[in-house]
């Protein structure tokens, strides 16, 4: 039984251009996805048709059981809640404290009066301090999220991803801002939820070193078509350089190697 | 062509076509202002006497104060007139001005709907406040119900697009990430929308209170809409009380500083709270 299943999927904007052409690829649960390619190539319009913040052109996408291609309103908001999503910008309210912030992961489960107020019950409370905590930023609970550093802030949105209690993470580009430091602690994070806790991640990565280190299945994206899919070993320094385009894919196995030596 | 001319003199400022004309249009307004003066008709008028009638009437104005058809109990109640006027009206416009503004907003409403009320709005600003005032003052009768009914028509109209381009200030990938989690629109308005930009709307608010009031006492004096525009209109045009209008004048700017000073600590406040 597949969890996430991509069958033909296809997004145009306009007539001319192609951003995804014809994806398909079976996600398993409790996987770790990296999937990687230049920028442009479609990665961050592939995990928006996931969720369906963008509009599928054609294909279908089935989720848990579930066509995402043909949900709308309130189904759609009940489908969300079943996908966490973390973004390169953290895109935290930052005039807002921490939990305020991670509670807005429960709104998808409100109805709308009690969502516009805030009126959080003391179980979805209780889940959001423990998962803040869990995230190690306990001591920060009632700060305000323009105070925090990146890595922090990205913490908050994983805690906020978290408490929708989603069966699958997306991540787009999590540690693209983030110093090599907080890159680290965001990934093992990433890692360690996907093992403990078996939720799937699903990261779009510009580092390929990081997803061959981190992930158990890539999936190589260039110019919006699917040009890899497999396992992180057994892709070649010439497949890389076919993903990236020769001269950028000199500069990832240089990373590789030193990598690879250390 | 090198950057000497004719007379072998070196040219600091090239003589471009923008630079001509502001030169020409400065001449112009000069030899105006020369034909104006010359044209004065002050053959009875002894300049010097007449400098020194407006000095003492600035006198009168500002160092002599005093009220004398007003007391201190109708001052009191006639600026709070005033103020109930502004305040009323500000926050009449306030509201109706959040909900139209979410509508007026390129992020968060259909492209053509907010265009029709940006094209609106703009037009409702476009027509001056005491016009609108006259124009309800058709069906209300001229008084404080016309004035309540045009300044807020043209708060609103100026409040929506405040508060619109406060709302398209927001990051977008935060809305992004809201609806990602399954929140819907009114969540997303109350959750992030408006305390990201709470702030902006507190300012501008102000902003329009003082506008406000200001306008408020211009109607108390021109459209029959009471307070102390209306002690003002008495005091200049009935009684020609230079003294009692500077008390009043030093009322309204006693206020307005007071005013002043609740805005920057309200603003100080929301900033240090979030």
């Amino acid at each position: 039984m597949h969890l996430l299943q991509v069958d033909a999927l296809t997004k145009r904007y306009g007539h001319e251009t192609l951003a995804l052409n014809e994806i398909s690829f079976d996600v398993r649960p409790g996987e770790f996805v990296a999937i990687i390619g230049p920028s442009g190539a479609g990665k961050s319009t592939l995990l928006r048709c996931l969720n369906r913040l963008i509009d599928i052109s054609s294909g279908q996408v089935h989720f848990d059981g579930v066509n995402v291609s043909s949900l709308r309103g309130t189904a759609l908001r009940r489908q969300r809640t079943q996908i966490g999503m973390i973004f390169q910008h953290y895109n935290l309210v930052n005039r807002l404290s921490v939990i305020e912030n991670v509670l807005h992961g429960r709104l998808g489960y409100k109805g709308t009066f009690e969502g516009i107020l805030g009126l959080y019950n003391e179980q979805e409370k209780q889940e959001a301090v423990r998962i803040i905590e869990s995230v190690g930023l306990g001591e920060q609970i009632y700060k305000r999220c323009d105070q925090l550093s990146g890595g922090q802030k990205q913490r908050v949105g994983i805690a906020r991803a978290l408490v929708q209690q989603p069966k699958m993470l997306l991540c787009d580009e999590p540690i693209a801002s983030l110093d090599p430091n907080s890159s680290k602690i965001i990934m093992d994070t990433l890692r360690e939820i996907n093992q403990n806790l078996g939720i799937t991640v699903l990261v779009n990565l510009h580092q390929v070193d990081v997803a061959l280190r981190y992930a158990d299945r890539v999936i190589g994206i260039k110019r919006g078509q699917l040009v890899f899919d497999g396992d992180p070993n057994l892709i070649t320094d010439q497949q890389i350089h076919q993903i990236y385009g020769s001269e950028s894919g000199d500069l990832m196995l240089n990373l590789r190697e030193r990598y690879a030596a250390a | 062509m090198g950057v000497m001319t004719h007379s072998g003199r070196i040219r600091v400022r090239p003589l471009t076509k923008a630079n001509l004309s502001i030169q020409i249009t400065l001449i112009g307004l000069t030899l105006l202002t020369i034909y104006s003066f010359s044209t004065f008709d002050a053959r009875n008028i002894n300049l010097f006497a007449a400098l020194g009638e407006m000095l003492n009437n600035f006198r009168m104005l500002f160092f002599e104060p005093r009220l004398k058809n007003t007391d201190w109990a109708e001052l009191w109640h006639a600026l709070l007139v005033t103020i109930g006027l502004g305040f009323l009206t500000t926050i009449f416009g306030a509201i109706i001005a959040f909900f139209l503004a979410l509508l007026a907003a390129q992020n968060l409403a259909p492209r053509w709907l907010a265009q029709v009320i940006r094209a609106g709005t703009a037009f409702v600003r476009a027509v001056p406040t005491v016009l609108w005032v006259l124009f309800f003052a058709v069906s209300a009768g001229l008084g404080s119900v016309a004035a309540v009914l045009g300044m807020t028509f043209h708060s609103a109209g100026y409040l929506i697009k405040a508060y619109s381009e406060s709302f398209e200030e927001i990051e977008p990938g935060v809305l992004e990430a809201l609806r990602a989690s399954g929140a819907s629109w009114w969540q997303t308005i109350f959750q992030a929308v408006l305390p990201a930009s709470a702030s902006a709307l507190l300012s501008w608010t102000f902003v329009r209170f003082e506008i406000n009031f200001s306008t408020a006492i211009a109607m108390g004096a021109t459209a029959g809409a009471g307070g102390i525009g209306y002690n003002m209109f008495m005091a200049s045009v009935y009684y020609l009380d230079l003294r009692e209008l500077g008390a009043l004048s030093y009322a309204i700017l006693l206020f307005a500083m007071l005013l002043e000073w609740l805005a920057t600590r309200m603003k100080a406040n929301l900033g240090a709270k979030g």
